[in-house]
């Protein structure tokens, strides 16, 4: 017997093995970096698969609406719910001349009205109004709508899918891991924060580097690693790697001896609900199955990516998005949005101002490193990337791109 | 048709336009600065009672770190004090003394990280702040879960 031994008891080895269709060997860098790999995962991933747009509270009453700038393909979509309660997506593209008919990011309205020649369309997306329509020859309104994208809803977010018959439902595409997590109270989180920037990294690196905490006592050692990792736990263990289909979970192992600094202990005594990882392992039993599925005592955080491009990051309280929209091979648009409960007081603001600002400096750590390592890809100076067993999601992630590129590129 | 515009209450992108510093303030004239009680952080209200927290990145960048490390100190020695004060307001209900003093605070959750983490104003190979925007941000004094 000569099986490799765990460095310490707490977190499981050979997660890899679990999974052994995955294998263990190295993975080819050339999807990564090799532009050519962009257009393609753009046509076999992005437009087959659903992509989330939104929280249905941003489209709470009839009328309102808010419009989605997609960078990945030059693409504006307005999503509004209309006079029948119903949420739909529609392209922002007028059918007469092709100008865009809502300019606004969001807002509540009747309609939408190209401001080009005043086309208007109700909120159902169906053509209402031409001006001087006499003069047009055989215009059917009926067939000049807005065109229609396809839409669905879970657990509060809304999903749209740019396939005009998408292979698989919502819930289909989610599958396991979406019905593991249902029941969480995302709804909860109504305080919203967000920012954005353009990353020059591959939308996979950047996807990566919140599914390994393998560079936590180094990369983030001046900040978030003592919450992470201890003498007890010194490379950042995880407790646990799910894969559920396309998507995956990561259970973060938490240190219970965390003793916050100044500020931050001011803070978690005055947060609107427990922080992000500061909850109890009472509170874990309201939780839903998927989020620390293994009920290890020393849970922090989950961080579940919904292939391909949109991450959770879930506590007991607050919790957090990462998006990431690419842009080419090696550019790649970040969306965080942080979502918060409510503050009963004026106390807590600070508690929230603290979780905002924390959580943006730990990130802006990773980032000059991600542009770094495409700097190296782009140059061809790493052909492949060796795993750590508790980097099993990256590996994941290259063999679901794969799976889906071959599975569409066959098909046509 | 003729749409009425309103703007939507969550997600409105936020256009922010921040002070770099703030010279004169018609605060100033005002009989009371601060809530009774914390008169020792009246000299950090020019410096840190800003618009939002995109105004509060921009100063955390823009002053001396010196300036961080001296307001760190007077405001933990006072920040209990605060937080049991601002504990019993609701957002939204602070007078302009008390929304000051909330002001301060948010100014210390925003630079914290850069004497507890960083000991330096910006993070330590740190993704140059401009390039990662606040978007959509909280507002400082109005009240939430609407």
């Amino acid at each position: 017997m000569n099986k490799r031994q765990p460095t310490f008891e707490l977190t499981p080895a050979d997660l890899t093995l679990r999974h052994p269709e995955l294998g263990t060997g190295p993975v080819p860098t050339d999807m990564y970096w090799r532009p050519e790999f962009h257009d393609r995962e753009m046509a076999a991933v992005y437009k087959r698969a659903w992509l989330c747009m939104g929280r249905v509270e941003q489209v709470a009453e009839a009328g309102e609406f808010f419009v989605k700038e997609i960078e990945t393909f030059k693409m504006s979509v307005i999503v509004a719910r209309a006079k029948d309660d119903k949420i739909r997506a529609f392209y922002n593209v007028c059918q007469h001349r092709g100008n865009h008919v809502e300019l606004q990011s969001c807002g509540k309205a009747d309609g939408f009205v190209c401001p080009f020649h005043g086309w208007s369309y109700s909120l159902d997306g169906r053509l209402a109004g031409v001006p001087d329509q006499r003069a047009f020859y055989d215009l059917d309104k009926s067939q000049k709508g807005l065109p229609e994208i396809n839409l669905d809803i879970w657990e509060g977010f809304i999903f749209i899918n740019f396939d005009e018959k998408p292979e698989q439902t919502l819930a289909e595409f989610l599958g396991q891991q979406g019905a593991d997590l249902a029941g969480y109270p995302f709804h909860k989180g109504t305080e919203i924060f967000e920012y954005e920037g353009l990353i020059k990294c591959n939308w996979k690196c950047m996807v990566d580097s919140f599914c390994e905490t393998y560079h936590v006592p180094i990369l983030h050692a001046r900040s978030v690693t003592d919450t992470l990792a201890s003498p007890e736990n010194p490379h950042g263990r995880l407790i646990d790697i799910r894969l559920k289909g396309p998507h995956r979970t990561q259970s973060v192992w938490g240190n219970t001896s965390y003793v916050p600094n100044p500020v931050q202990g001011l803070a978690f005594a005055n947060a609107p609900g427990p922080s992000i990882t500061s909850g109890s392992v009472d509170q874990q039993t309201e939780l839903p199955k998927g989020l620390n599925e293994t009920r290890a005592e020393n849970w922090s955080i989950d961080v579940t990516v919904f292939f391909p491009n949109w991450i959770i990051v879930m506590g007991t309280g607050m919790y957090f998005t990462h998006q990431m929209w690419p842009v080419s091979s090696n550019e790649v648009i970040w969306q965080m949005r942080g979502f918060l409960r409510p503050a009963t007081n004026a106390a807590q603001r600070f508690g929230q101002e603290n979780s905002m600002v924390e959580l943006r400096d730990a990130v802006l750590e990773d980032c000059n490193t991600l542009e770094r390592i495409q700097q190296s890809l782009d140059q061809g100076l790493l052909k492949e990337f060796i795993f750590h067993d508790h980097e099993l999601a990256l590996r994941h992630q290259y063999h679901v791109v794969k799976q889906w590129l071959s599975q569409y590129e066959e098909q046509a | 048709m003729s749409p009425k515009k309103q703007p939507n209450s969550k997600y409105k992108s936020t256009k922010i336009k921040a002070k770099k510093t703030s010279g004169k303030r018609s605060s100033k004239s005002e009989a009371k600065l601060l809530p009774r009680g914390f008169k020792s952080l009246e000299k950090w209200v020019d410096m840190w009672v800003l618009a939002d927290s995109q105004a509060r990145t921009e100063q955390r960048h823009a002053v001396d770190y010196q300036d961080i490390n001296a307001f760190y100190d007077d405001m933990l020695a006072k920040a209990d004090k605060a937080l049991a004060l601002l504990n019993t307001l609701q957002l939204g209900e602070l007078d302009s003394a008390e929304e000051r003093l909330l002001k301060l605070m948010l100014s210390l959750a925003e630079i914290g990280p850069s004497v507890e983490w960083y000991q330096q104003n910006a993070v330590v190979d740190g993704f140059e702040p401009d390039r990662f925007k606040l978007t959509v941000q909280l507002p400082d004094n109005v009240a939430q879960g609407l």
